[in-house]
């Protein structure tokens, strides 16, 4: 430590910082209307709102257990198919195993893929394939390639290449290399993070449901636009149920993967 | 058996890291190779298993039934035969992790058996039998089953040497495989690797003197890239101060002997 660390000048530049701070959060919430008055105001229908949804409408939960499930296989479809791809697109788009014309290729593939929000992906398919939870499992398949498989580069560029090198000593091919050196490397990771991506999935899944592609998301819209509140409660409640259940269900898969270890 | 001649690599800035390495090993022999570090030790090894190319010279190895490789000069399907014929042991084992103990050693077999048939259902009984009986020879038969990144580094040479001994190659090569043990470790691996030699020709790189004296039928000593040195395993303390007497060069090689100072690596993506 110096002691001019503790020199007033060091405070003044702290100062200088949160005034320059202040000034650019009231400059963009005057540009972006806010109103303080107009919060106040809304705030008591808010209470209003809050009160249609109450009670939740009970009944109408055994109907909404066939749209759960719905949801639910939406994700369970799309994570391992998805996963699956981006183990390929990963192999494809690390440098230690593949060329750099394909690298290239999938790495922007996926990047353009992470810049387009799942919304408008379904959207879009809608159009191609039509209303329904296919067009759902297509729009999170393709998403989580985007995302799993770049984390799968990632992980194969960062593997040991001594150990791939000791392999190849034996003189293993290409694809025994991959399936005995390369895979038993990234494998925990690219689990851990398919697990983590199921959770994902369940909450897109959720939400195109409202766009398009069926189950809770689609029930919950419903609901809404009939103006039974009951029922949204009730489909809310389900949607807050299912993310739970898929929190703790790859929480537990995680924690016994990373504990145990036996894969290959 | 193997046949190096006139091994010479030179980097495009000039520095001549190998030069002129000439040595034939023949069956039963256990060559010792001693040299400082950055003397061009793991770079012959790394030469003749044709994971590295070199400017000048060759490497005839003799294969299967007579057959012989210019490791130096081949690539792809050939360069995989004249390997799975080479057993090879590193100082830093290099053994993946993730896979059990028997795993490991089954992988010695890989460039033997039809890559279709290791990628969809792995080994045979018969082959796993085998692995087990190597792992019985180096006594680690209780562990196979065991993750192989939970063993100590001992043990984890001890299984290097299964898998090379499993791989049923001509010849051994072994690039400090004592360098990172303890000394009680150090021996018991050189008492292993002894009996190995009896039957296929063992060439390792060491660092201990006294142990490549006591084990070895014949030592090689290179110095700045150069055989300076090459007969009886007993060295007179004037041959071994002049054997690790390098001058200044030596010591900005040494880093070029990691294994991974080229581009990643190259035995996935080029060859």
């Amino acid at each position: 430590m110096n002691p001019s660390d503790f020199s007033p000048r060091r405070y003044a530049k702290h100062v200088w910082g949160a005034v320059v701070l202040s000034a650019a959060v009231l400059v963009a919430s005057w540009r972006s209307e806010v109103n303080f008055g107009d919060l106040a105001k809304a705030s008591g229908k808010a209470a209003t709102l809050v009160g249609l949804f109450f009670p939740p409408d009970w009944e109408s939960f055994p109907k909404m257990i066939g749209p759960a499930f719905i949801t639910v296989l939406i994700a369970a479809v799309a994570t391992p198919i998805g996963t699956l791809c981006a183990l390929a697109f990963g192999l494809a788009s690390a440098r230690n195993v593949s060329p750099p014309w394909l690298r290239l290729t999938t790495r922007s593939l996926m990047a353009l893929e992470r810049g387009i929000p799942e919304i408008i992906l379904v959207l879009v398919l809608v159009a191609a394939f039509g209303i329904g939870p296919f067009t759902g499992v297509v729009a999170l398949t393709i998403a989580s390639i985007g995302m799993l498989g770049k984390l799968v580069g990632d992980a194969i560029e960062e593997i040991d290449t001594a150990t791939v090198e000791s392999v190849a000593c034996v003189g293993a091919t290409r694809g025994q290399l991959i399936r005995y050196a390369v895979l038993p490397q990234v494998m925990p990771s690219l689990l851990t993070n398919a697990m983590f991506r199921f959770e994902v999935n369940i909450r897109a899944s959720v939400l195109l449901g409202a766009i398009g592609s069926g189950g809770i998301g689609y029930e919950l819209m419903l609901s809404m636009n009939q103006l039974e509140y009951h029922k949204t409660t009730v489909a809310v409640v389900v949607s807050l149920l299912l993310v739970f259940l898929a929190e703790r269900l790859s929480d537990a898969i995680r924690s016994h993967l990373l504990e145990g270890g036996g894969l290959s | 058996m193997l046949k190096v001649t006139n091994l010479t690599k030179r980097l495009s800035n000039g520095k001549v890291l190998l030069n002129g390495v000439t040595f034939t090993v023949e069956k039963g022999e256990f060559v010792g190779i001693l040299g400082a570090s950055g003397a061009g030790k793991s770079l012959t090894m790394r030469c003749i298993l044709g994971l590295t190319t070199v400017t000048d010279g060759e490497v005839v190895f003799m294969g299967e039934s007579g057959k012989t490789y210019r490791t130096t000069t081949i690539q792809g399907k050939e360069l995989r035969r004249a390997r799975r014929n080479i057993g090879v042991i590193f100082q830093g084992f290099h053994l993946v992790k993730r896979l059990t103990v028997l795993e490991n050693v089954m992988i010695g077999r890989l460039g033997r058996i039809n890559p279709l048939r290791s990628w969809l259902y792995g080994f045979t009984d018969r082959e796993a039998a085998d692995a087990m009986e190597a792992l019985c020879r180096v006594g680690m038969a209780d562990f196979a089953a065991r993750l192989t990144g939970s063993l100590s580094g001992g043990e984890m040479q001890r299984v290097a040497i299964a898998r090379a001994v499993f791989q049923k190659p001509l010849c051994y090569l072994a690039d400090e495989p004592i360098a990172s043990l303890d000394p009680k470790n150090s021996r018991a691996i050189m008492r292993l690797l002894q009996p190995l030699a009896s039957e296929q020709p063992i060439i390792g790189a060491f660092h201990q003197p006294e142990m490549t004296a006591q084990f070895c039928t014949r030592v090689i000593a290179i110095r700045n890239g150069t055989v300076i040195y090459d007969g009886d395993p007993h060295l007179t303390p004037t041959q071994l101060a002049e054997i690790y007497n390098q001058d200044e060069s030596g010591e900005i090689q040494a880093g070029l002997e990691e294994p991974h100072a080229g581009p990643l690596f190259p035995a996935l993506a080029t060859r």
